[in-house]
C-alpha cells in the first residue's frame, strides 16, 4: 500500500516523471501575496461593526477600504476583484451605512442571474440580522410571490433583481415604486464584465432608461460596479452607465503561492497533428490527485464532458473516498444544493467538483488546491477566474491547463507570453446599435414621453423620435413624443438577443413536458437550427428534429452523440456604405455598412477530436438578409499573383486561421463574428476577407477588428506557423484546404499584408 | 449615412408594420383652437381650459323615471335606503351613505394590460344630484392634454365611495398611475370608499354566465340592450385615429359606450343590492342560494339561514344545496340535533359528494358530540363504502380522505371496544 502524496510531493512528479513533464509545456508560478489591510472606518455604525466583528472581520482589505471612501463621497465607481477577494464588501458596506444614515435610502442591486441575486441576498440578510439593524432586502424576480411584491415596492431598502426582471417589471410599472425611485441612492451592478456584446448593449440601454426614470423622481444615483478582470473596466462601466467613474483596483486580498501548469497532451496522429483527449489527459490527472485526496476543481466546457469526467472518477474513487466524495456541479443548482457541497468541501468530506464554467460566476464555494482546465475556456478573463477556485489564502495550490486541438487552445498554450503578459480581453458594448436603442427608446416612451431634443443617455434621439412618429408608434404633440399604442413594448424585447423575429426553440425529449429553452435569431438559425443540427444548449447535446421556418420554431430532443454539425453558409456580401479607410500598396482595410444575403446550403457531421466528416446532408431554408457592420480587408491583385483556385485556397485557410483567433481579441463567442473570404469582393473586386458582426446592425465588434487588424494578422500568422503539421491542419487552417501549398500561401496572405502595410508608412490604431 | 436612413434599412429588423398610411401634417404648437368645435358642441361635448391647453367634457342628465333595462334611475335611490334600514353587514352595503355620496366610475384606456405607458383618454361618471341623474365625461384631445383632463375631473369627484366594475384592479391602480406622472401639476387624489361590482357580479352569475363581462351582466342580468356598441377592444384604435385625425365620428360612439357602462353600474348597484337584501321577487332560488353562501362565508349567519330557509323546501338540487348549507350554519352554531337531522336527510338523497361529506360529518358528530360510538362507526363505514364505490377517479384529495376515514374508523371500533 504506497503512502498517500501531498500536494508538493505530486508537483515533483509531474516535473520529473516522463509521463508527465513532456507534456508540460510552460510551469509559470506566481509568488504569495501578503493581505493588505486598513481599519474599519470610523464612520461605521457600531452595530455593523459588530455584526461584522461577528464574522471574523475585523479590518478591510485596502480594495475595500477605498470602495467605501469613493461611494461615501458620492463617487461612482468599478472594483476589479480576482475571485474570492471579499468583493460584495465593496458595496455592502456603504449601502448598509448609507441606509443606517438615512432610513429613507433605497439601493437596487443587479445580477445577471437569479441564483446569484438569491446568494446574495442571504449574505446581506445575514449581516442585517447579525447587525440587528431595520433594514429590508429582497429579492425581486419572477419567483416573488404577489403577496410580498407590494412590500417589496414600498419598503425595501434594498432590492435585488436582474437586468430582464427591470426591464420589463420594474421600469415600465416605476408609478409603482415611487418610494423607490424617489430616494434611490444607488445602483449595484456586480459581475460588470457578463455584460458585454448583444446583452450588455440591451443593459445599457435598460439603465438608460432607468436614470431617466430617476431623473423625473429627482434622483441620481451612484453606481457601484464590480468586475473580474477584463482589459478595460472602467471603459465598459463607463459606457454602461454613461457616468463618470473610479476604478478601485488595489487589491487587498492575499493569496498563496500559485502554480500554473500548461499541459498540452501528446500528439497521436502526426499528420494530422491530432492530439490525445484534453478529457482523458485530464481524467488521468484528477484521478491522479483525487487518489491523494487532494481537493480539486476540474471544468470542461459542455455538460456532457462535466458527465464524462464525472463518471470516471467517481468510479475511480468509489472504494477509496465513498460515492459522494465527488460531485458535479452544473448550472441550474439550486441555491440549497450549493450550500450542501460547499458546505462537503469545507468539511472535507468532499474532494473533487466537476463543473461546467457556470462556476466562473461569483457564486463561491470555497476554495480548492488544484484547479484543473479541460481545454482554454475561451477567454483570459474567464481562464483567470476558474483558475481563482484554487488558491487558499495559505499554502500553495495548482492550476493545471490541458489544451484541446482546437487552434485557440493550441495558440494560446505557444503563446504564454500572450497569456501572462498581455492585458485580457475588452469587453465592447454599442449602445447605439440602431436595433437595439430603438427597442428601448419604445420602451422609454411608453415610461414617459419625450421631450422633442431630450437626450437618450447620450443619444440625440430626434431622428429616432420622428421615424417612430412616422410608424405611428408615438405620435407628436407640440414638442412632446407620446406612446401610441396598445401595446405593452417590453413583452415583445428580450435583452439576451438583437433581432426580434426570433427561433424559439422547444425541448420535447419529455413529452409531458414540453418546454422552450431558448431563442435564437434567424439569421443564426439557419446554420445552427436546421433539421438534423446538434443544438448545444447549456452544455447539453440537442438535435433538431423539425425547424417550422414559417412559425419560428424549432422542436429539439436531448441526444448524446460524439459530434457536432457544421452548417456551410453560401453568402453574398455587398458593401453598402463605407466609413472608414486605410491604403497601402499591399491593399486596403475598410470598414462600413454591409448586406448579408445567406443562405444554408449544407451540413456536415464532424466527429469530436477526430474532426473527421462523419456524414452530411442538404439544408432548404429561404435566403436571409442581414444588414450589419463590417471589416473587409482586400488585397492589390499584384500582390497575390496566385491561379484562381490556389488563391482560393489560400484565402479560405486565411478566413479559417483567423475566424479562431479573432473572439480571443475582441472578447466575444466565436459565432458572434463571421469571417468569409471572397476572390473578387463586388465593390473593388479584389480578393477580400469580410469580417462582419453576426447581429443586425452590429455590435462593434467589427470596429474594433479594424483598429487591430495588423494584429491580428500577425498573432494568426505566428499560430499557423507555430503549428506542427505539414499541409494544414483542423488546429490551424482547416481541412478544406487540401493542397499542398495551402499552409505555405496562408502563411503568405498573413505575413504579406502586414509587411504591406508596414512599408507604405500608414498609421495604424493598435 | 443619416440615422433615418440607416433605420429605413433596417426595418426589417425593427419589426414594425408593413402597410403604411401617408404622414400627415405636424400638429402645430396648440393655441388652444378646438378642432371641430361645432361638432362637439352639437354633441354638448364643450372645452374645458386650463392653463395653455384643455380637454372636452360631456354632461348629460336623466330623470329618475327614466328606465337602464329593468330598473329605473329611481330605484337606485331606493336601494341606497334600502341598505339605510337594514341590518345586514355586507362589503357593497351604503348604509350611512346618502345615494348622493355615490359616484359610478368607468375608464377608457389606449391599451389592456396596466402599465405607464397605458394611457387614460376618458374618464366618466354619473352620480345623483337633486332628482336628476349627472353624467360627466372628461375626454383627452391629445396625450398632451393629461393636466386639464385629471384637473377637470378632481374638480368633478366630491364623493365619498366609488363604484366601479373590476375598477379595484384595473381603472383606480391605472388612474393612479397616471395621476403619479402629473402629481407636480394637478391635486393630490382623494381616498375613496370603492364598490367594485364585479367581483359581487361573479359570486352572483358565475353558474349561468361563461364570462362575466360587464356586457354580459347587462344582457343577461339586467335586460339591457345596446344598439351600434362599439366594442371595447377596438377603443384604443379608434382614439389613435381620432388623436390623428380629430374628428370626432368615431370617438362619439366610444363616448356612448362609456355612458352606457357607467349608465348600467347604476342598474347594476341597485340589482346586487336588492339580490343581497333579498327584496327582489323574482330572485331565482339559485340566486338566493348563493346570496346565503355570501352572506355565510361574510360571517352574516341568521342573515344566510333566513336565505337558505326560504328554499330549503323540496327536492330540488337547489333546495337539497340549502340544506347542506344550513347544515354546516348549524354546526357553527353547535345546533347538533338539527344539524345531525338535515344531514341524515342528504345523505340520503344528496349528490355524491354532498351524500359523503354528510357521512362523514354525521360520524364526527355521533362520536364527539352525541356521543353515539354505534352510529358514528355505522356512518363512518357508509362514507367509506361510497367512497369504494366511487373510486373510479381517485383524486390525490379524495385519497387523503380515504386515509383520514380509515383511521376515524380504526378509533371508533377501538372506543367501542373499550365500553
Amino acid at each position: 500500500m504506497k503512502v498517500r502524496k501531498n500536494l508538493p510531493e505530486i508537483m515533483k512528479e509531474l516535473i520529473s516523471e516522463q509521463k508527465y513533464k513532456d507534456n508540460i509545456v510552460h510551469w509559470h508560478t506566481i509568488e504569495e501575496k501578503e493581505a493588505k489591510t486598513a481599519g474599519l472606518p470610523e464612520d461605521i455604525h457600531p452595530s455593523l461593526i459588530e455584526a461584522f466583528q461577528k464574522r471574523g472581520i475585523t479590518r478591510l482589505y485596502t480594495h475595500q477600504k477605498t470602495s467605501y471612501r469613493t461611494a461615501m463621497n458620492g463617487d461612482s465607481l468599478v472594483a476589479v476583484t480576482p475571485t474570492a477577494s471579499g468583493k460584495t464588501l465593496c458595496y455592502n458596506l456603504p449601502v448598509l451605512q448609507t441606509i443606517v444614515n438615512d432610513p429613507d435610502a433605497r439601493a437596487l442591486y443587479m445580477f445577471p442571474t437569479k441564483a446569484l441575486a438569491q446568494d446574495q441576498k442571504s449574505e446581506i440578510n445575514e449581516i442585517i440580522q447579525e447587525s440587528g439593524l431595520d433594514i429590508n432586502s429582497y429579492t425581486y424576480d419572477g419567483d416573488t410571490p404577489a403577496n410580498i411584491r407590494q412590500k417589496v415596492r414600498r419598503a425595501g431598502h434594498v432590492v435585488i433583481t436582474n437586468p430582464d426582471m427591470l426591464h420589463s417589471a420594474i421600469l415600465p410599472h416605476h408609478t409603482k415604486w415611487v418610494s423607490l425611485f424617489e430616494n434611490l441612492k444607488y445602483v449595484v451592478i456586480d459581475e460588470l464584465h457578463i455584460y458585454r456584446g448583444v446583452f450588455g448593449s440591451h443593459v445599457a440601454n435598460v439603465i438608460r432608461r432607468l436614470r431617466r426614470i430617476c431623473r423625473f423622481y429627482g434622483s441620481d444615483p451612484i453606481f457601484i460596479c464590480t468586475s473580474a478582470t477584463i482589459a478595460n473596466p472602467l471603459e465598459l462601466a463607463e459606457k454602461l452607465t454613461e457616468k463618470p467613474m473610479k476604478l478601485v483596483d488595489n487589491n487587498g486580498a492575499p493569496s498563496g503561492k500559485k502554480h500554473f501548469v500548461f499541459y498540452n497532451p501528446p500528439i497521436v496522429n502526426k499528420p494530422l497533428n491530432i492530439r490525445r483527449s484534453a478529457t482523458l489527459e485530464a481524467r488521468k490527472l484528477a484521478g491522479e490527485l483525487l487518489k491523494n485526496k487532494i481537493q480539486t476543481i476540474v471544468f470542461a466546457r459542455s455538460r456532457v464532458r462535466v458527465e464524462i469526467l464525472l463518471t470516471y472518477l467517481q468510479e475511480l474513487v468509489k472504494h477509496k473516498l465513498g460515492p459522494k466524495a465527488i460531485r458535479g456541479y452544473r448550472g441550474g443548482y439550486l441555491p440549497t444544493q450549493r450550500r450542501e457541497i460547499e458546505k462537503g468541501l469545507r468539511s472535507g468530506e468532499i474532494y473533487g467538483v466537476v463543473s461546467t464554467n457556470a462556476l466562473e460566476l461569483g457564486v463561491d464555494i470555497g476554495q480548492l488546491q488544484v484547479c484543473i482546465m479541460t481545454g482554454y475556456p475561451g477567454t483570459i478573463a474567464s481562464s483567470w477566474q476558474q483558475a481563482g477556485r484554487a488558491g487558499r489564502r495559505h499554502g500553495e495550490s495548482l492550476v493545471i491547463m490541458v489544451a484541446s486541438s482546437s487552434p485557440l487552445d493550441q495558440y494560446v498554450i505557444q503563446n504564454l507570453d500572450y497569456f501572462f503578459n498581455k492585458s485580457p480581453e475588452t469587453a465592447r458594448i454599442n449602445p447605439d446599435n440602431l436595433i437595439i436603442l430603438v427597442d428601448h427608446i419604445k420602451c422609454a416612451a411608453y415610461e414617459l414621453p419625450f421631450n422633442a431634443g431630450e437626450r437618450f443617455g447620450t443619444f440625440e434621439t430626434e431622428e429616432v423620435l420622428e421615424y417612430l412618429a412616422e410608424e405611428r408608434v408615438l405620435h407628436q404633440n407640440g414638442d412632446k413624443f407620446y406612446w401610441m399604442k396598445d401595446s405593452f413594448p417590453a413583452h415583445n424585447i428580450s435583452l439576451r438577443s438583437a433581432s426580434q423575429e426570433n427561433v424559439v426553440i422547444i425541448d420535447q425529449s419529455d413529452t409531458a413536458n414540453v418546454k422552450v429553452i431558448g431563442e435564437m435569431d434567424r439569421f443564426s438559425a439557419m446554420t445552427l437550427l436546421h433539421e438534423e443540427a446538434i443544438y448545444l444548449h447549456q452544455g447539453t447535446q440537442f438535435q433538431v428534429e423539425m425547424l417550422d421556418w414559417e412559425e419560428k420554431k424549432a422542436f429539439v430532443r436531448e441526444v448524446d452523440v460524439d459530434y457536432f454539425t457544421d452548417a456551410n453558409l453560401a453568402v453574398e456580401l455587398k458593401v453598402l456604405e463605407q466609413d472608414k479607410l486605410r491604403t497601402s500598396t499591399i491593399g486596403e482595410v475598410g470598414f462600413g455598412d454591409v448586406s448579408v444575403v445567406a443562405m444554408a446550403t449544407i451540413f456536415k457531421k464532424i466527429k469530436f477530436e477526430t474532426h473527421e466528416n462523419i456524414g452530411s446532408g442538404p439544408i432548404t431554408l429561404p435566403e436571409e438578409e442581414l444588414h450589419t457592420s463590417s471589416t473587409w480587408l482586400s488585397f492589390n491583385k499584384e500582390s497575390l499573383n496566385y491561379k484562381q483556385d490556389r488563391l482560393e485556397q489560400g484565402l479560405i485557410g486565411t478566413a479559417h486561421a483567423l475566424k479562431h483567433i479573432v473572439p480571443l481579441f475582441v472578447m466575444c463567442d466565436p459565432q458572434d463574428v463571421h469571417v468569409v473570404p471572397q476572390v473578387k469582393a463586388a465593390h473593388n473586386e479584389k480578393p477580400t476577407i469580410f469580417f462582419y458582426d453576426r447581429y443586425p446592425g452590429g455590435v462593434g465588434l467589427s470596429e474594433k477588428i479594424f483598429g487591430g487588424i495588423e494584429h491580428i494578422m500577425h498573432e494568426t500568422m505566428e499560430m499557423v506557423s507555430r503549428c506542427s503539421c505539414e499541409h494544414g491542419c483542423p488546429s490551424c487552417i482547416g481541412t478544406d484546404t487540401s493542397s499542398e501549398t495551402g499552409k505555405k500561401d496562408v502563411l503568405r496572405i498573413l505575413g504579406s499584408f502586414k509587411n504591406g502595410v508596414n512599408q507604405a508608412g500608414d498609421k495604424f490604431v493598435h | 449615412m443619416s440615422i433615418k436612413n440607416k433605420l429605413n434599412r433596417l426595418k426589417g429588423h425593427l419589426g414594425t408594420e408593413k402597410d403604411k398610411q401617408p404622414t400627415p401634417a405636424k400638429v402645430s404648437k396648440n393655441n388652444i383652437n378646438v378642432p371641430f368645435k361645432e361638432v362637439w358642441e352639437a354633441e354638448s361635448v364643450y372645452p374645458y381650459y386650463f392653463e395653455d391647453s384643455y380637454c372636452l367634457v360631456r354632461e348629460k342628465e336623466y330623470s329618475l323615471d327614466q328606465m337602464h333595462g329593468i330598473y329605473s334611475f329611481g330605484q337606485f335611490t331606493a336601494a341606497v335606503e334600502a341598505w339605510n334600514s337594514s341590518d345586514i353587514k355586507h362589503p357593497l352595503s351604503a348604509a350611512g351613505h346618502r345615494p348622493e355620496n355615490l359616484f359610478f366610475f368607468d375608464t377608457e384606456t389606449t391599451g389592456l394590460g396596466g402599465g405607464t405607458g397605458n394611457t387614460i383618454f376618458l374618464l366618466g361618471q354619473a352620480s345623483l344630484h337633486g332628482n336628476k341623474i349627472k353624467l360627466k365625461q372628461h375626454i383627452l384631445p391629445h396625450p398632451g392634454a393629461e393636466v386639464p383632463l385629471y384637473k377637470s375631473f378632481l374638480e368633478s369627484i366630491d364623493y365619498s365611495t366609488m363604484v366601479t366594475y373590476n375598477g379595484k384592479a384595473f381603472d383606480w391602480p391605472q388612474v393612479k398611475t397616471r395621476h403619479t406622472l402629473l402629481r407636480e401639476h394637478v391635486p393630490k387624489l382623494p381616498p375613496f370608499g370603492h364598490f367594485d361590482l364585479y367581483h359581487a357580479a361573479r359570486r352572483m352569475w358565475k353558474h349561468k354566465l361563461e364570462r362575466i363581462k360587464l356586457a354580459a351582466v347587462e344582457k343577461d342580468v339586467l335586460g339591457i340592450e345596446r344598439k351600434d356598441d362599439i366594442p371595447g377592444f377596438l377603443a384604443p384604435m379608434i382614439y389613435f385615429d381620432f388623436v390623428e385625425r380629430k374628428n370626432p365620428e368615431g370617438m362619439l360612439g366610444i363616448i356612448k359606450h362609456n355612458e352606457i357602462d357607467i349608465l348600467s353600474l347604476i342598474s347594476l348597484y341597485t340589482h346586487l343590492s336588492f339580490q343581497i337584501m333579498q327584496l327582489d321577487k323574482k330572485q331565482t332560488p339559485r340566486e338566493v342560494y348563493e346570496v346565503g353562501r355570501w352572506l355565510s362565508t361574510l360571517g352574516e349567519s341568521s342573515q344566510a339561514k333566513t336565505a337558505f330557509n326560504k328554499i330549503s323546501e323540496g327536492e330540488s338540487s337547489e333546495a337539497l344545496d340549502a340544506r347542506f348549507a344550513l347544515a354546516f350554519e348549524h354546526k357553527k352554531h353547535k345546533n347538533w340535533d338539527e344539524a345531525a337531522k338535515l344531514w341524515k336527510d342528504i345523505a340520503e338523497k344528496g349528490l355524491m359528494n354532498m351524500k359523503l361529506i354528510s357521512c362523514i360529518e354525521l360520524a364526527k358528530i355521533y362520536e364527539h358530540r352525541l356521543k353515539d360510538i354505534g352510529q358514528a362507526i355505522m356512518y363512518a363505514k357508509k362514507a367509506s363504502n361510497m367512497m369504494k364505490d366511487n373510486s373510479g377517479g381517485e383524486t390525490e384529495k379524495l385519497k387523503i380522505k380515504q386515509e383520514e376515514l380509515h383511521r376515524r374508523i380504526v378509533r371508533l371500533e377501538r372506543k367501542f371496544n373499550r365500553n
